[in-house]
C-alpha cells in the first residue's frame, strides 16, 4: 500500500494545500490591494511550477528543454499578451 | 417556403447568379466526370484517405492555386470598379463584399495552404524523415481546412458573403450593422480551417523536433525547415487568439452575450485588440517560410553556402518573440494613450531590424557566388529590391504619430501589398517551380516561368505604386468610389493596369503547368537544380517511403558535402518499413465539421447539436481504434527502388 | 514495432514519445487559449453594465469545495501514473476511477454555481463582465467534461487491453491534461474569485 503513496506527490500535494490556505487570506484579512494581489501572484505561479515539476514529470526524458521552452515561452507571449492588452485597453485608454 | 428564404441571397445581381449557375454545372460535371472515367474509387483510395504528406502538400497546392484566382477576380473587379470616377460596374454592398472575400481568401485560403503544401512536402523530406510526426492529423488538418474554405465561399450563393471588411471590426460586424449570415460565415468558417492550422502547427514543430535524421542537429538544419519551425511555433501561439476572438464574435452574434457590444459594458475595441495579437503574428507565419524558401533558392542558383547561417536562425528566434510585440501598430488611431503608441512603434520599429539582417545575408550569399538566373532565382533576385522597399514603408507606417496620416489609406493598402505579393506570392511561385520536380518527375518551363516571373513584377509595380501616392493624398481604402475633383482618376487607372497585367502572369502559371505537362521532358535526374539540401538525394517523384535507407548527416548541406566531399549519405541496408495507414475518419469528420458549421451559421440548432454528436463519436471512435500501421517489405523496396533508377 | 524496455512504458516506442511531445505543445497551444480568455476577462471585469459585479454575486463555499476537488483529483491522478509505472492495473485504474468521480462532482457544483448566477440575474446576456466571466468558466468547464469521456474511454481501454505501451502513453497523456486543467482551475481561482471578492 505504501509504496502507492510516494513521498513526493504526497508532499507535493500538501504543499498545494497549503498555497491554496495562503491564497485564501486575501479572502478572509483585510489587506491593500497591492499585498493581496502579490500574494495571489506568487501563490498561483508556486502552485502551477509545482504540478509541473512533480505531476506533470516535465523534466524526465530527453525533451526536457523542450518541453520547458514551450512551456516558459507560452507563459512569456501570454504575460505579454495580457498585459499589453491591458495597456492599451484599460490603462492607458 | 419561410424555411428556405434564409438561404437567399440578400443582394444578388447578375454575377452572382451567373456565378451560382457556374458553380452548379462545375459541380455537376465534376460528377458525371468521376462516374464516367469510373475514378470514385481511385479518388477515395488514393487522395480522400491518403495520410501520405506529400500527397497532402499537393492537395493543399491545388487549393492554394484555386483560391488564388478566387481572390484574384475579386480584386481585378475592386480594381476596375476604382479605375475610373463615380464608375458604377458595382454598388457599395457588393464592393464590401468584394474586399471582404478577397482579403480573406487570399490570406486565409490561399497564403496559408500555399506555405503548408511547402512545408508539408519540404519539411519530411529535408529532415530525412519518413512523414510527418501524426500522418493522421496532418490530413485531418488539410480537410479541416478544406471545409473551411468551402464553406467560406459558398457564402456569395447561399445566404450572402460576409461584408464587414477581412478584419471584420465590431460593432460593424455585430448584429444591429451585418444583419446578414455573413458575418456568420466568416466566423465559423475561418474557426474551422483555424483549428486546422493549430494541428499542423503541432504536428510539424513535433515533426522537427524528433524526426530529424541522426546527425541532424538543430544547427544542421536547412534553413527552410527552421525558418518553418519558427513559423510553426508562432501558429501554435498565435492561433489560439483567433479561436478565442471567433468563439466570441459567434457568441455575439448566435447568442447575444456582450462581449463585443455597444451596450451593457461590451466593447468593440477588444475585438480589435484580439484579432490583431493573433493577426500580427500571422504576418510572420506567412513570410518566414517565405525567407525559408529564398534562402534555399539564393543558395543554390549562387553555388554558394548561404551566408550567416547563425544569423539567419538567431533573427528568426528574435522574430519569433517580437512578432507577439507589436501588435497595436494595427490601431494607433483607435484612441489610446501616448505611452501605449510610443511602446509599440518602437517595437515595431525594431523588428524591422531582424529582418533587415535577413536581407543582407541574402546579398551577401549572391555576393561571388556564380549566380543562375533561373526561374526561382529570378523570382528571389526580384524579391529583394521590391521587399525592401514594402519594409521601408513599413518603418514609416510604424510612427504612431505619422500613422494619423497614412491610417486607412491605400498607402497602407500599397504597404501590405507590397511586402505580401513579393514576400510571400513570390516565394510560394518560386518554390512551386523550383519543388515541382521533385512531385512530379519534370521540370516546368522556364522560359515561361521566366515570363511569369517579370509580368508579375511590372504588374505589381504599376498596380500598387499609384496606390502609396494616391494612399498620402488622401485616398481611404474600402470606398467603392471617389469624385472626379480628387483627381485619383488617372493613377487608379493605371492600377487597374497593373491588375490586369498580373492576371495574365497568374493566367501563365496554368497555362505553364498545361504546357510542362504536356511536353516537358521526364527525363531528370534526382538532382536536377544541382541543390544542396537532403530532399533532393531521393528519387523524383519521391517513393511513398522517401528513402529506401535513412540517411545519416554530417552537415546542413548534406547532398553538397556528399557530392563535393564524399560523405556518404545512406549507410546500411535496406529494412522493412513501417508506414501509416490510408483512413477515411479525417475526410469524414471535416464533412460532420462543415455540416456543424453550416447549421450554426443559419442557426439550425437541432442539425448543429446532432453534428456535433457526430464530431465527439468521431473521436470516440479514434479513441478506442488500434491502427499499427503496415509494413513495406524488403521485397516491395527493392523493386521501387530498381525501377527508379530504371528510369533515369 | 520497436519497444524500448529500459523506459517506462508510455516513453517506450517513438510514436509514444512523439505524442507525448505533441501533447505538451497543445498544452502551450491551451496555454495561450486561456490567457486570451483572461486578457478579455481582466479588460471586461469592471465593464458590469447594469448588471451585478463579481463581488456581488461569487460565494466563496461552492469555490473552495470545486478548487479542494480538482486539487485532489490532481493528486489522485498523480498517483494513478504512478501505479501504472509500478505496473499496478488494479490500484491504477482505481485511482483513475476515483479522479473521474471527483471530476463529477466538481462539475455539479460548477453546474449548481452556473444556476445560482442565472438565477442572481447574472446570466451569459447580461452584461459584458457576466460574458467573459461564464465564457472562460464555461471553457474549462467544457474542458473538464471532454476529459471525463476521454477519462472513461481510457479506463475501458485499460480494463479490455491490460497495459501495453499505447495505453499506457494515452493514460499518461490523459494524466498531463487533467493535471493542466488544474493550473488553469489555480489561475481561475485566484484571480477570477478571489482577486473579485478581495
Amino acid at each position: 500500500m505504501k509504496e502507492l503513496f510516494p513521498a513526493k506527490q504526497v508532499i507535493g500535494f500538501a504543499f498545494s494545500l497549503l498555497l491554496t490556505v495562503i491564497a485564501l487570506a486575501v479572502y478572509f484579512l483585510d489587506m491593500p490591494f497591492a499585498v493581496g494581489m502579490t500574494i495571489l501572484l506568487v501563490t498561483a505561479f508556486v502552485q502551477a511550477g509545482v504540478q509541473l515539476k512533480v505531476f506533470m514529470h516535465a523534466g524526465e526524458t530527453e525533451d526536457k528543454a523542450a518541453i520547458y521552452t514551450n512551456v516558459y515561452y507560452g507563459l512569456i507571449i501570454a504575460l505579454v499578451t495580457i498585459f499589453g492588452t491591458l495597456l492599451a485597453m484599460v490603462w492607458d485608454m | 417556403m419561410e424555411f428556405f428564404e434564409r438561404f437567399a441571397v440578400p443582394h444578388p445581381s447578375p454575377a452572382i447568379y451567373a456565378s451560382m449557375v457556374a458553380i452548379g454545372l462545375v459541380m455537376i460535371a465534376l460528377v458525371v466526370g468521376l462516374t464516367y472515367f469510373k475514378k470514385w474509387g481511385y479518388l477515395w483510395r488514393e487522395w480522400l484517405t491518403t495520410v501520405d504528406h506529400k500527397r497532402i502538400g499537393i492537395m493543399y497546392l491545388i487549393s492554394a492555386l484555386i483560391m488564388l484566382f478566387r481572390g484574384g477576380v475579386d480584386a481585378i473587379m475592386m480594381r476596375a470598379q476604382l479605375s475610373a470616377p463615380e464608375n458604377t460596374l458595382l454598388d457599395s454592398q457588393h464592393y464590401n463584399e468584394i474586399f471582404t472575400t478577397h482579403g480573406i481568401v487570399m490570406i486565409m485560403f490561399m497564403a496559408m495552404p500555399f506555405i503548408f503544401a511547402l512545408m508539408n512536402i519540404v519539411i519530411p523530406l529535408q529532415i530525412g524523415a519518413r512523414d510527418v510526426a501524426f500522418p493522421r492529423l496532418n490530413a485531418l488538418s488539410f480537410w479541416l481546412f478544406f471545409m473551411g474554405a468551402m464553406l467560406f465561399n459558398i457564402s456569395f450563393v447561399i445566404g450572402g458573403s460576409p461584408d464587414a471588411g477581412w478584419t471584420s471590426y465590431f460593432p460593424l460586424a455585430g448584429n444591429e450593422f451585418s444583419t446578414s449570415v455573413g458575418t456568420n460565415y466568416y466566423m465559423i468558417a475561418l474557426q474551422i480551417s483555424g483549428i486546422g492550422s493549430l494541428m499542423t502547427g503541432i504536428n510539424m514543430i513535433t515533426t522537427v523536433l524528433r524526426m530529424r535524421a541522426p546527425g541532424m542537429t538543430l544547427m544542421k538544419m536547412p534553413m527552410f525547415t527552421w525558418s518553418s519551425f519558427i513559423a510553426n511555433v508562432i501558429i501554435v501561439f498565435a492561433f489560439p487568439v483567433l479561436t478565442v476572438a471567433l468563439a466570441m464574435g459567434t457568441m455575439d452574434r448566435l447568442f447575444g452575450t456582450q462581449f463585443f457590444t455597444m451596450e451593457n459594458g461590451g466593447m468593440d475595441m477588444l475585438w480589435a485588440n484580439l484579432f490583431w495579437v493573433w493577426g500580427h503574428p500571422e504576418v510572420y507565419i506567412l513570410i518566414l517560410p517565405a525567407f525559408g524558401i529564398y534562402s534555399e533558392v539564393i543558395s543554390t542558383f549562387s553555388r554558394r553556402n548561404l551566408y550567416g547561417y547563425k544569423s539567419m536562425v538567431a533573427s528568426m528566434v528574435v522574430i519569433s518573440l517580437m512578432s507577439f510585440l507589436v501588435w497595436a501598430h494595427h490601431f494607433f488611431t483607435m484612441g489610446q494613450g501616448a505611452l501605449t503608441n510610443s511602446i509599440f512603434s518602437i517595437t515595431t520599429m525594431a523588428i524591422a531590424v531582424p529582418t533587415g539582417v535577413k536581407i543582407f545575408n541574402w546579398l551577401l550569399t549572391m555576393w561571388k557566388g556564380k549566380i543562375e538566373f533561373t526561374t526561382p532565382m529570378l523570382y528571389a533576385v526580384l524579391f529583394i529590391p521590391l521587399f525592401t522597399l514594402g519594409g521601408v514603408t513599413g518603418v514609416m507606417l510604424a510612427m504612431s504619430a505619422a500613422d494619423y496620416q497614412y491610417h486607412n489609406t491605400m498607402f497602407l493598402v500599397a504597404h501590405f501589398h507590397n511586402v505580401i505579393i513579393p514576400g510571400v506570392v513570390f516565394a510560394m511561385l518560386a518554390g512551386l517551380t523550383y519543388y515541382w520536380p521533385k512531385l512530379f518527375g519534370f521540370m516546368l518551363n522556364e522560359k515561361i516561368g521566366k515570363w511569369t516571373a517579370w509580368l508579375l513584377s511590372i504588374g505589381f509595380l504599376l498596380a500598387f505604386m499609384p496606390m502609396y501616392i494616391t494612399g498620402l493624398d488622401g485616398q481611404a481604402r474600402r470606398m467603392y468610389t471617389y469624385s472626379e475633383a480628387t483627381g485619383f482618376g488617372p493613377l487608379n487607372m493605371v492600377s487597374f493596369v497593373g491588375s490586369g497585367i498580373m492576371a495574365i502572369g497568374f493566367a501563365l502559371i496554368v497555362y505553364n503547368i498545361y504546357y510542362s505537362t504536356r511536353y516537358a521532358s521526364r527525363d531528370i535526374s534526382s538532382d536536377p537544380w544541382d541543390a544542396r539540401t537532403l530532399e533532393w538525394a531521393t528519387h523524383n517523384p519521391v517513393p511513398e517511403y522517401n528513402f529506401a535507407v535513412l540517411p545519416e548527416v554530417k552537415s546542413s548541406e548534406a547532398l553538397w558535402d556528399a557530392k563535393k566531399k564524399g560523405h556518404v549519405l545512406f549507410k546500411g541496408k535496406y529494412e522493412e518499413i513501417h508506414m501509416p495507414n490510408n483512413s477515411g475518419a479525417p475526410f469524414l469528420m471535416s464533412v460532420i465539421f462543415f455540416i456543424w458549421g453550416f447549421a450554426l451559421i443559419f442557426s439550425l440548432w437541432i442539425p448543429a447539436i446532432i453534428a456535433t454528436l457526430g464530431i465527439f463519436a468521431f473521436m470516440t471512435h479514434r479513441s478506442f481504434e488500434q491502427d499499427h500501421g503496415h509494413h513495406i517489405s524488403v521485397k516491395e523496396i527493392e523493386e521501387t527502388e530498381t525501377k527508379m533508377r530504371g528510369a533515369k | 514495432m520497436k519497444i524500448d524496455h529500459s523506459l517506462p512504458l508510455e516513453y517506450s516506442t517513438d510514436q509514444n514519445k512523439l505524442n507525448i511531445l505533441g501533447f505538451w505543445i497543445f498544452i502551450g497551444a491551451e496555454i495561450m487559449l486561456f490567457a486570451t480568455l483572461f486578457a478579455s476577462y481582466f479588460t471586461l471585469v469592471d465593464r458590469t453594465g447594469s448588471g451585478p459585479s463579481g463581488a456581488e454575486i461569487f460565494e466563496i463555499t461552492p469555490v473552495l469545495i470545486e478548487t479542494l476537488l480538482l486539487l485532489t483529483s490532481s493528486f489522485t491522478i498523480g498517483l494513478g501514473v504512478h501505479a501504472m509505472r509500478l505496473g499496478r492495473v488494479k490500484a491504477m485504474l482505481t485511482f483513475f476511477s476515483v479522479t473521474l468521480i471527483l471530476g463529477l462532482a466538481f462539475l455539479g457544483v460548477e453546474i449548481y454555481e452556473f444556476v445560482h448566477y442565472v438565477h442572481v440575474g447574472a446570466g451569459i446576456q447580461t452584461s459584458a463582465f457576466t460574458s467573459i466571466l461564464l465564457t472562460t468558466l464555461g471553457t474549462h468547464g467544457a474542458h473538464v467534461t471532454l476529459g471525463l469521456f476521454w477519462g472513461l474511454y481510457i479506463i475501458l481501454q485499460v480494463k479490455k487491453r491490460g497495459l501495453t505501451p499505447q495505453t499506457a502513453n494515452k493514460s499518461f497523456i490523459f494524466s498531463l491534461y487533467w493535471h493542466f486543467l488544474d493550473v488553469v482551475w489555480i489561475f481561475i481561482f485566484s484571480f477570477i474569485y478571489l482577486k473579485g471578492m478581495m
